[in-house]
Formats: C-alpha cells, sequence, structure tokens
C-alpha cells in the first residue's frame, strides 16, 4: 500500500523537489529526509514530527505558526501536503489566524515538511441545547458553542449507519460529537461531521 | 485448607478490547480548545503521545461509566501504555494515560465500521499527535483495537 508518507516523498524527488530541496532541507537530499520510516516517538512525549498553533504569517510556501506553548513552528506545505478545511483544500486557503494541527518530517533545520495540515479543525462533544435547521447550539463543558450546518458540507453519523445530509435526526438534550472548522476568534464552529451515538 | 490463588495479573487484566478510538485536545491549545487544562493527570498536551482512559480512579470510573455500556476495563493509572491500531489500517500507536475519557456512558452502543470491519463503544481518546498517527484527524472516530505492548 502507498503511504501518504511516500506520496509525499514522490512529490519531493518530483516537481516539490526544487521547492522543497533548496529550502527545507539543508545539506540533506529528499532521499535522506523521506527514505526512512519516521522513528518511533517515546509514549508520553512530544512528537517532534507534529506541529500545532495559529498562523502568524505565510510567504511563499511556508506557514509561520506560534505553538499554543510559545513553540514557533515554519511548517512547509510541498506538492503531496494534504490540506484540510472544512474539507480537502488549496494551499491559499491558509490563513494568518487560522488555527491548526501539522504532522510531517522534521528537517534538520527544523522545519515541518508537512504531510497532512488541518486547518482550524476542532473534535469537541457536548449536549445539544437548541437546534434549528440552520444551528446547533452545543454545552461543550459548560462553554456554549455555535454550530452552524453548512449546506453542501455538513453530515450526521448516526451510529454506523452512512453519513447523511438530513440532521433532522439529532434531538435536544442528547450528546454528540461535532467534528468540524472553528472560526477564528469566536465561539461558532462550521460542522464538517456530527457523531450522534443513535 | 487448600485455597484459589487469585492470578496475578488476572487472566484478562491485559487482553485486548475492541472499540471506538477518537481524539481530544488538552493541554495550550485555540479556539474551543483553549479553556482544556492538563488533564486528570496535569500531564496532557495535544502534541504529545498520550490518551485519556475510562478507568484511571474510582472518581474517573463514576463519570465515564464503561460498564452502564456492559464494558468492563480495568483500572489504569497515569502513565500506563497502550498500544491502539486502527482497525481500518492497521497502523497503530503506543501512547501513555494522560486523562480521564472518553466518556463512554454517552456514546452507549454507538458502532463505527470501516467497510465490514466494526467496533462498538467509545473506549479510548488520543491526542491529535497520537490519533493523527494512525488516521487523519477529520475522520474524527475509527475502530480500533486498544492492547499492551
Amino acid at each position: 500500500m502507498t503511504t501518504r508518507r511516500q506520496v509525499l516523498r514522490s512529490a519531493v524527488l518530483g516537481g516539490g523537489a526544487t521547492v522543497l530541496a533548496a529550502t527545507a532541507l539543508g545539506s540533506l537530499g529528499p532521499e535522506a529526509a523521506f527514505g526512512a520510516a519516521a522513528p518511533a516517538v517515546t509514549p508520553g512525549a512530544p512528537d517532534p514530527n507534529f506541529a500545532e498553533g495559529r498562523i502568524r504569517s505565510i510567504k511563499d510556501n511556508t506557514l509561520f505558526v506560534l505553538g499554543s506553548n510559545m513553540v514557533f513552528h515554519r511548517i512547509r506545505v510541498v506538492d503531496g501536503t494534504s490540506l484540510w478545511k472544512l474539507g480537502p483544500v488549496a494551499f491559499d486557503q491558509a490563513k494568518p489566524g487560522d488555527g491548526l494541527y501539522a504532522r510531517g518530517v522534521r528537517m534538520p533545520d527544523g522545519v515541518l515538511a508537512a504531510e497532512s495540515v488541518w486547518l482550524n479543525i476542532v473534535n469537541i462533544k457536548g449536549h445539544v441545547r437548541t437546534i434549528t435547521s440552520e444551528k446547533i447550539h452545543l454545552d461543550h463543558n459548560g462553554q456554549e458553542i455555535l454550530c452552524h450546518q453548512v449546506p453542501g458540507k455538513s453530515v450526521a453519523v448516526y451510529s454506523d449507519a452512512p453519513p447523511s445530509a438530513d440532521l433532522s435526526l439529532l434531538r435536544v438534550g442528547q450528546h454528540v460529537q461535532v467534528l468540524g472548522a472553528w472560526r477564528p476568534d469566536t465561539n461558532q464552529v462550521d460542522i464538517a461531521t456530527v457523531f450522534s451515538p443513535h | 485448607m487448600a485455597r484459589n490463588q487469585p492470578t496475578d495479573p488476572p487472566i484478562d487484566l491485559y487482553a485486548a478490547v475492541q472499540g471506538e478510538v477518537s481524539w481530544f485536545c488538552c493541554g495550550s491549545a485555540w479556539g474551543p480548545c483553549s479553556s482544556t487544562g492538563h488533564g486528570a493527570c496535569g500531564t496532557c498536551n495535544s502534541g504529545s503521545m498520550q490518551h485519556a482512559w475510562p478507568n484511571t480512579s474510582d472518581a474517573c470510573l463514576s463519570i465515564t461509566r464503561p460498564d452502564a455500556c456492559g464494558v468492563s476495563l480495568s483500572r489504569r493509572t497515569c502513565g500506563f501504555a497502550h498500544r491502539t491500531t486502527a482497525l481500518c489500517s492497521g497502523a497503530s500507536v503506543v501512547t501513555t494515560i494522560a486523562d480521564c475519557g472518553p466518556q463512554t456512558d454517552l456514546f452507549c452502543g454507538e458502532r463505527s465500521c470501516c467497510g465490514a470491519t466494526c467496533a462498538s463503544n467509545r473506549l479510548i481518546d488520543l491526542t491529535p499527535a497520537a490519533f493523527s498517527q494512525i488516521a487523519s484527524l477529520s475522520a474524527g472516530l475509527r475502530p480500533a483495537e486498544i492492547s499492551v505492548p
């Protein structure tokens, strides 16, 4: 099976190599960077191949990200990088202020060559307080989150049933998990998937 | 008088179990996660290879109540290591307990599948760093096997 890592490696060796090899890889070639499987990370320890934080600025194909723990990250997006923002998106959808999680390969110069970048993704659980055809008010640990249904994007998964665009089976008072995209600096989320136990 | 000696450890203590795995944020964070702390163990961080387990203490178990879903999980405390294997891909990750959760009883009977492979009930939550090693964060929920490495 071809892994994302292999796809990324191919991208680096191909058209993306000119982007990545000249900068992120420093003195190493792409073969050295992606040839081996990622080393196992000590359980409980921070993963050096993972980053979280908010985008401070964007220059060329690099995201400059300040981690919530105040660690600064440079995240390089290459041809094989997958980006998510309520669904698969192009690089130009990444904006300063967006929160993110990123997984990739940490280069010797500290740059994270990204395999995947999830922009503004949240995965929160809570009780449904109120629900309309367009919005769900969610009580998440006492914090109200306003979840917006996005036509053509939002689906509900009722236990093991296939995803459905019909969210009308959700009920006030029930517990759900909302996977979605946070609207930066608000208590609002655009819904990708609502997981309901029944 | 002969007495039956308890098995040490109990014979089922380290048996693998199948259930649902999701992800949660903890530690310093942005957005709705920004009010989240470092979890029941005081060490939880989204970027670390950690997880939440429903039976870390009596207080924890009284909240998560996996028994309400017919699931019996043994007591495992902060720092205990589990291997979580995604049944969809076969990818696995080893993480340590850093929080209490998920609230299994609130999702009793829920089942997630990939093809014909399914698992029921929420038994473990991984940090984003850990979950993203075995599945895309956008998947949200996956069937998994949880074992002791």
